[in-house]
């Protein structure tokens, strides 16, 4: 299965991502989830950026919160609502929201 | 092009979710797709008709209105409205209003569904 996983907070328990199994797993930063792509933390990035998996930020809710590419921490696709349109029909086969 | 249906379950005033959810919904139907919209729990407060819109607040009625105007069904869990006081006579027009048993039917028949949960 390819699973899309929108990632709406900083805050969350990462343990809900190592229990998805899919064959291709992408990971799309949304809200306060962004801070996932800018964050460092005694200089470690987030771990949800460890996993075998391709991400997404949402290009809005970077800017909305003052940040934009430059603040990107690791190889993450800047994405726009219409791209998120594209990538649940054309990518992806279920999408899950945490 | 696919049939899309979201469901959001959170609140309307500051609710990012709820932003969220309709701003995808506006992409989805820019390119074709038909999307079923369904809010509850707190989110039936979209359904309400005479929403002032503040600078610094999430107002969504207008967006909403313009999007059911190109073809957007967004519908409110009737329940979770009464439940709240928002009953029929305060329900913008256009908005529709029906038990879960909708929400459930939308979703078998999609092609895409995004569920996104109360805050």
């Amino acid at each position: 299965m390819k699973l899309a996983v929108f990632v709406s907070d900083y805050r969350l328990n990462v343990d809900t991502l190592d229990r998805l199994n899919p064959s291709k797993l992408g990971i799309i930063l949304v809200q306060n989830g962004v801070y996932h792509a800018t964050v460092k933390e005694n200089g470690a990035s987030s771990s949800l950026l460890g996993k075998n998996a391709d991400y997404y930020v949402l290009k809005d809710d970077l800017e909305t919160r003052g940040l934009g590419s430059s603040d990107i921490i690791s190889n993450i696709k800047i994405i726009n609502y219409g791209d998120i349109v594209d990538l649940i029909f054309k990518e992806y086969e279920k999408t899950a929201w945490l | 092009m696919g049939k899309f249906t979201m469901g959001c379950f959170s609140s309307l005033v500051g609710s990012m979710s709820l932003d969220f959810a309709v701003k995808l919904s506006a992409a989805a139907i820019e390119k074709g797709h038909k999307v079923d919209f369904w809010v509850s729990g707190n989110g039936t407060m979209l359904s309400i008709k005479g929403q002032r819109a503040f600078k610094d607040y999430s107002a969504l009625m207008k967006p909403v209105q313009e999007l059911m105007g190109k073809g957007l069904t967004v519908t409110a869990c009737e329940a979770c409205a009464e439940a709240r006081g928002y009953n029929k006579e305060v329900t913008m027009e256009g908005f529709k209003r029906h038990s879960m048993d909708w929400y459930l039917a939308s979703a078998f028949d999609a092609d895409r569904v995004l569920h996104i949960g109360g805050e």
